[in-house]
């Protein structure tokens, strides 16, 4: 029975959002709530409380009729991996339902492990986690559609965005199925990937050099993973979180508006690993 | 022996040595933990075989390819069908949410009477056979009495077999009055027929098409077929193609544009024509593009000088020229109109002047350009034998005026029905029929919409969904939703090609519903004579069949049927020369100081189909914060009438007033307001009703003077802080 | 009696040691013997009260004989326990597969006349209780297990194959799990791998096997995301 291990790579999966394309059209926020049984209540226009894994952000550049211009950011989970996979949320967790896998860079929720202190909350600078204030109901018939391939989550616990990991998991079985060693990168695709009508989003490992992401993003890891693309940013990028989603635009106002900066200061820095 | 203190201790500590020694305490402790992780009451989804199904969505005319992913029988997610030739994969925010359309609390269940009164929600469920003899026994009462015109027919669509069989019955019983509803398709076949002077439609290949000029076109926000069209965007983008939006908002489809022209709202007819004018000036026109064109020409110079012009529309005069160049200079130029999602027919005047841009650059029926090819034509039934009755209501002038008079070029106008009913028809409507239609909340002014459906003594809807006109109804009879039926559909929707999707049953009917072709089919038969004669399939399925052919196998295997080589209808424009007005807004300056206009936006779903609340959660918190719906002004706009962002104001039309909430942006014309459309409605249920305001209630139709058809881009307002 | 209330009476009142030394002369006994019935009657309790409290016995809608089926096929369990294509594993086999052979009776028994009759021909999905379904928050892969760690059936689910009836479903009525997940045994006492299927189970499982990963930051060990959803 003794299995063998397979010591190939960790992977760090990951997303480039081209925001030049995106339209902020909702259907990745939408393709997600589907996929992952996201329930809604009968007012979602409170945004703080209203649940969605993957949203998208309007952002300006602040410029008065004519010239004002408007661009859409979508953000999922940034699955910060920080520095050894210490993310913000990861780092602050009392009962280990949130953590960061080595092997597929993917910051994980289990909700039957959260008793709901929202620390993670707190911590994630992005806000990209959500508390569970009401339990999920679903109109009278309409609970017909949910996927047996995500938990429905019960109130007083958090959640957010997994990278689709489930979708992982039974590519998986396919691959042991096939007797293959690795995931191909086309049959693990994100929901929100999936759906873009734009084909903003691009998902994959960013460590495989095969994988279009890593050819997108040119991850430098002397750098604390900070892209080669003069397009791309992430957001904070100067806290170190060391997120794995990359977002690429032309417009520089729209790279600046991805971190807090000074009127004197250039984008594109980032701050080293701190040790 | 008496149980001491003692005694009584010793048996609790034995008791409790004996419970610690024993599963209980753990067992319990480990099964509450679980007990309380998972409640009880927290569905747990059924697991089961996954399978994918192929059909077609039809919530718009856009025609995606769609895969539905199903769990044993339930269905749990649709996607986009990968390598369909429409959307390739993609998909789009109302498509997501069709699943919630088909197994959610706002469909109607079974056929059903009305028991109240009319619009109070009082309904009594009743048998197919019921209901079909109540449907059969009035119309077969007012046919008799030889007054079968006075029967009207509304259909969303024109395309497919559906509305066919419906439009067949309305010949077949003897009513001219089968109406489409309003949408830019109108001004497009009336473009094509008045400029290439042969019936067809318009399609444009974008894909190879490398400078856009779109005056007001949503091209992100749905126009045409929204997929494709998100697509085409982002391979403009790679390809570095100039995208021009010529629009007074900054909409999505501004934001994605490579530039931005703000232009006075309803001036954009007057923008193409100056640049049309600049373009014949410097001589930058291709020569064998246009027949018979002199005079037009002449005109054009005339009246469209590039100052004047400058001052109509206020887009600087530079400005124009540089549009003008760019335009004419591109190897392979392409204008496109129909504000937002086309959803208005608009006038002729402007969609004549950007189908003529097209034109002057010589890029009709060409790669990247503008086609003008005929409408799909595989419906070959033969002609319907009208009886007596028939032919006596067949001669009877259409109720909305079309095809007669001043109203000559309109095949439909359903923006005049309501006036009709309301005094101004020649006739009195007995009953109406609505299929696929919304018009007590999709038409403009629908105040005076409800008013002449309140008039009609008999109305049936065969509506799916619990939507504002089948609440008006005496009689539901509904029809099955796209997911659990057989369905052609005839993609328009600016493809420069022939597409016929199918829809296919993707899961059983949820309900007691019926095929809408199948409740006619019997209808007809129940009718018999003539009526029945017209009608010789046996089923809906049968004459879908039949009426496909040699399309059925492959529509069958593939799901879609890609019509090859189509002759456009005709190669030559001949551009003549029009003294048509520009279409105003309606209501005077004095007492109206502002422009209302309605925008569209993708995550709301603007026509038949109410918003799914998927698609309501993810408008923006400044559209729509709790029931309160948003304005969009200028803050210049906002500081003179005192409001600031999140004021609650008084919007005001010639046509109604509305409460609504103030949104600062400045992406919007001072003087402008903007409202979303797609909010306000009255039905369906709580995840929907009463958000915002129905901007429809605040406008009216404007007829287009060549026309007739609705016209109206806006109206005239005021607004005061409330 | 009497004299018994006056002498506890007294160790109220006296101190400690002149209480304990109370016990000495005759109620010692019956402390003892009253240590012993609560000691005894909590163990009944807990030992055989509970579990019948806790567990909730169903039928199944009729019996089945895995020993005769697995005679009859050539596969083993795999014949009507199979991987579907998309690696995925089919579990407890639907109407469809048992009509392949089943669509008359096969058989005298009364089983097989409940199952024709009721099931097969009103195509009806019988309504079978899983005994080994985990919870609804385990993404349990049989794939990894039994396709990529070559596991045997039986590591899991014991012998059920050469049962001849079906045994009733317990389940639990606070969790509403099937009681194969805690097992058999109240006190979770395991003698085979297959006595138990808790999560501690798949971790000695995989610990004697050699498995440990560390992939996890906060544990050092498995990340949560490899068998949870």
């Amino acid at each position: 029975m003794k299995h063998e291990q397979n010591h190939t790579t960790p992977m760090r999966y990951g997303m480039a959002i081209d925001l030049d394309k995106c339209t902020g059209c909702g259907a990745c926020m939408t393709a997600c709530m589907a996929e992952n049984n996201v329930p809604f209540k009968e007012d979602e226009s409170d945004k703080l409380v209203s649940i969605t894994w993957m949203r998208i952000f309007e952002l300006n550049n602040g410029k008065a009729f004519p010239d004002t211009d408007i661009c859409y950011l979508p953000r999922p989970c940034q699955h910060c991996e920080g520095h050894g996979g210490h993310s913000p949320c990861v780092s602050v967790c009392p009962a280990t339902a949130t953590d960061y896998s080595q092997e597929t860079g993917i910051v994980s929720q289990i909700y039957t492990r959260c008793f709901g202190c929202r620390y993670c909350m707190g911590a994630c600078p992005y806000h990209a986690r959500y508390f569970n204030w009401w339990d999920p109901v679903w109109p009278d018939g309409m609970e017909k559609y949910l996927s047996p391939n995500v938990s429905v989550r019960m109130r007083g616990v958090v959640e957010k965005c997994s990278f689709c990991f489930h979708r992982y998991q039974l590519a998986k079985n396919q691959v042991y199925l096939d007797g293959e060693r690795k995931v191909p990168e086309a049959d693990y695709q994100t929901a929100c990937t999936q759906a873009c009508p734009a084909g903003a989003i691009v998902f994959g490992d960013l460590n495989n050099p095969e994988h279009q992401v890593h050819q997108i993003v040119k991850p430098d890891s002397e750098n604390g993973n900070k892209s080669r693309n003069p397009r791309a940013f992430r957001l904070l990028e100067r806290l170190g979180t060391n997120t794995k989603v990359y977002y690429l635009s032309n417009r520089e106002w729209v790279r600046r508006a991805g971190d807090n900066y000074l009127a004197h200061e250039k984008t594109g820095q980032v701050s080293k690993p701190h040790h | 022996m008496k149980v001491d203190r003692r005694s009584f201790l010793s048996f609790v500590i034995g008791g409790a040595a004996g419970t610690a020694l024993s599963p209980l305490p753990w067992k319990l402790m480990d099964d509450s933990s679980i007990w309380s992780q998972m409640w009880p009451w927290t569905p747990v989804p059924p697991d089961g075989e996954v399978v994918y199904e192929d059909s077609t969505c039809t919530l718009c005319p856009g025609g995606c390819g769609i895969s539905v992913r199903k769990v044993d029988h339930r269905a749990v997610k649709i996607e986009g069908k990968k390598g369909h030739p429409v959307n390739d994969g993609g998909i789009c925010i109302l498509g997501l949410s069709g699943l919630q359309l088909l197994y959610g609390p706002t469909r109607i269940k079974s056929p059903m009477k009305r028991i109240g009164e009319r619009g109070q929600g009082k309904w009594q469920k009743i048998s197919w056979d019921e209901a079909m003899a109540i449907l059969t026994e009035k119309l077969s009462d007012i046919r008799n009495k030889g007054e079968a015109h006075t029967v009207a027919a509304i259909a969303g669509t024109e395309g497919g077999t559906v509305p066919a069989l419906l439009q067949r019955f309305m010949t077949a019983y003897g009513s001219p009055n089968f109406i489409r509803t309003p949408s830019h398709q109108d001004a497009d076949e009336l473009a094509v027929k008045t400029l290439f002077g042969a019936s067809g439609r318009t399609g444009f290949d974008l894909e190879n098409a490398d400078y856009i000029l779109s005056f007001g076109s949503g091209i992100v926000d749905g126009w045409g077929s929204p997929v494709r069209m998100f697509r085409a965007s982002s391979l403009w983008k790679e390809k570095n193609v100039t995208v021009v939006q010529v629009e007074p908002r900054l909409s999505n489809s501004a934001a994605k544009a490579t530039r931005w022209i703000p232009v006075n709202p309803g001036t954009e007819a007057d923008l193409a024509l100056g640049i049309a004018a600049v373009m014949i000036a410097q001589n930058m026109v291709d020569p064998g593009a246009v027949a018979g064109a002199g005079g037009w020409e002449n005109q054009l110079l005339a009246n469209y000088g590039t100052k004047k012009v400058s001052q109509v529309t206020g887009v600087d005069a530079g400005v124009i020229l540089e549009l003008a160049k760019g335009f004419a200079k591109a190897n392979r130029p392409l204008a496109l109109c129909g504000r937002g999602k086309g959803l208005v027919a608009e006038s002729l005047r402007e969609t004549a002047a950007v189908y003529a841009l097209n034109a002057l650059t010589g890029n009709i029926n060409q790669e990247g350009g503008m086609w003008a090819i005929p409408e799909a034509d595989y419906i070959r039934w033969p002609d319907v034998a009208s009886d007596e009755l028939a032919s006596a209501g067949l001669a009877q002038p259409r109720l909305d005026g079309a095809g007669t008079g001043r109203y000559a070029g309109a095949r439909h106008l359903l923006n005049r029905l309501a006036d009709a009913v309301n005094g101004g028809g020649p006739y009195p409507l007995q009953a109406l029929l609505v299929a696929g239609a919304n018009p007590c909340y999709d038409l403009p002014d629908t105040r005076s919409v409800r008013m002449a459906l309140e008039r009609i003594p008999f109305i049936v809807s065969f509506s799916s969904f619990n939507d504002e006109t089948a609440a008006m109804a005496d009689l539901l009879l509904p029809d099955h939703v796209y997911l659990e039926r057989y369905g052609d559909v005839p993609v328009g929707a600016g493809l420069a090609q022939q597409v016929i999707g199918l829809s296919k049953p993707v899961v059983s009917p949820q309900f007691n519903t019926r095929h809408l072709g199948e409740t006619l089919i019997v209808a007809a038969r129940t009718m018999g004579g003539a009526t029945a004669d017209a009608f010789p399939w046996d089923n809906y399925e049968t004459c879908l069949e039949e009426t496909l052919a040699e399309k059925w196998d492959a529509l069958i295997e593939e799901g879609i049927w890609v019509e090859a080589d189509i002759a456009p209808v005709a190669d030559t424009v001949r551009l003549a020369v029009t003294d048509a007005p520009a279409v105003q807004a309606e209501g005077d300056v004095n007492s109206f100081p502002l422009l209302l206009i309605p925008y569209d936006s993708i995550r709301l779903s603007s026509g038949y189909i109410g918003d799914p609340p998927f698609m309501i959660k993810t408008v923006s918190g400044t559209v729509v914060k709790g029931k309160d719906g948003f304005i969009e002004i200028n803050p210049q706009t906002a500081s003179a009438t005192g409001l600031s962002e999140g004021s609650v104001a008084t919007l005001t039309t010639p046509r109604g007033e509305a409460r609504v909430r103030v949104h600062l942006f400045e992406g919007i014309q001072p003087g402008v307001v903007a409202m979303a459309r797609g909010l306000g409605h009255t039905a369906y249920d709580g995840y929907l009703a009463g958000k915002g305001v129905n901007v429809n209630e605040l406008i009216g139709p404007v007829e287009d003077p060549s026309s007739g058809h609705d016209a109206a881009w806006g109206i005239r307002a005021k607004l005061a802080k409330a | 009696m009497s004299t018994l209330d006056k002498k506890a009476k007294e160790a109220m009142d006296d101190d400690t040691a002149h209480a304990s030394g109370g016990g000495d002369n005759g109620a010692g006994g019956f402390i003892i013997l009253f240590f012993i019935i609560g000691f005894a009657a909590s163990m009944v309790l807990g030992w055989v009260v509970f579990p019948k409290l806790l567990y909730s016995q169903k039928q199944q809608p009729f019996s089945f004989n895995h020993a005769l089926h697995v005679g009859e096929v050539d596969e083993g369990c795999e014949s009507c326990h199979f991987f579907r294509e998309d690696g995925s594993f089919s579990g407890i086999p639907k109407l469809a597969q048992c009509t392949d052979c089943h669509e008359e009776p096969m058989g005298e028994t009364e089983d097989e006349a409940i199952f024709v009759e009721q099931y097969v021909a009103k195509e009806r999905e019988v309504p079978w209780f899983s005994y080994s379904r985990q919870p609804d928050c385990v993404f349990f892969s049989h794939a990894a297990h039994v396709v990529g760690a070559k596991m045997d059936c039986v590591a899991c689910h014991g012998h059920i194959g050469e049962s001849e009836r079906s045994r009733p479903y317990e389940y639990n009525r606070l969790t509403g799990y099937s009681r194969d997940i805690w097992g058999k045994n109240i006190a979770g006492f395991k003698n085979n791998s297959w006595d138990r299927m808790k999560m501690d189970d798949c971790a000695q499982c995989h610990k004697e096997a050699g498995i440990i990963h560390t992939s996890s930051v906060q544990t050092q060990r498995d990340a949560c995301f490899v068998c949870h959803k």
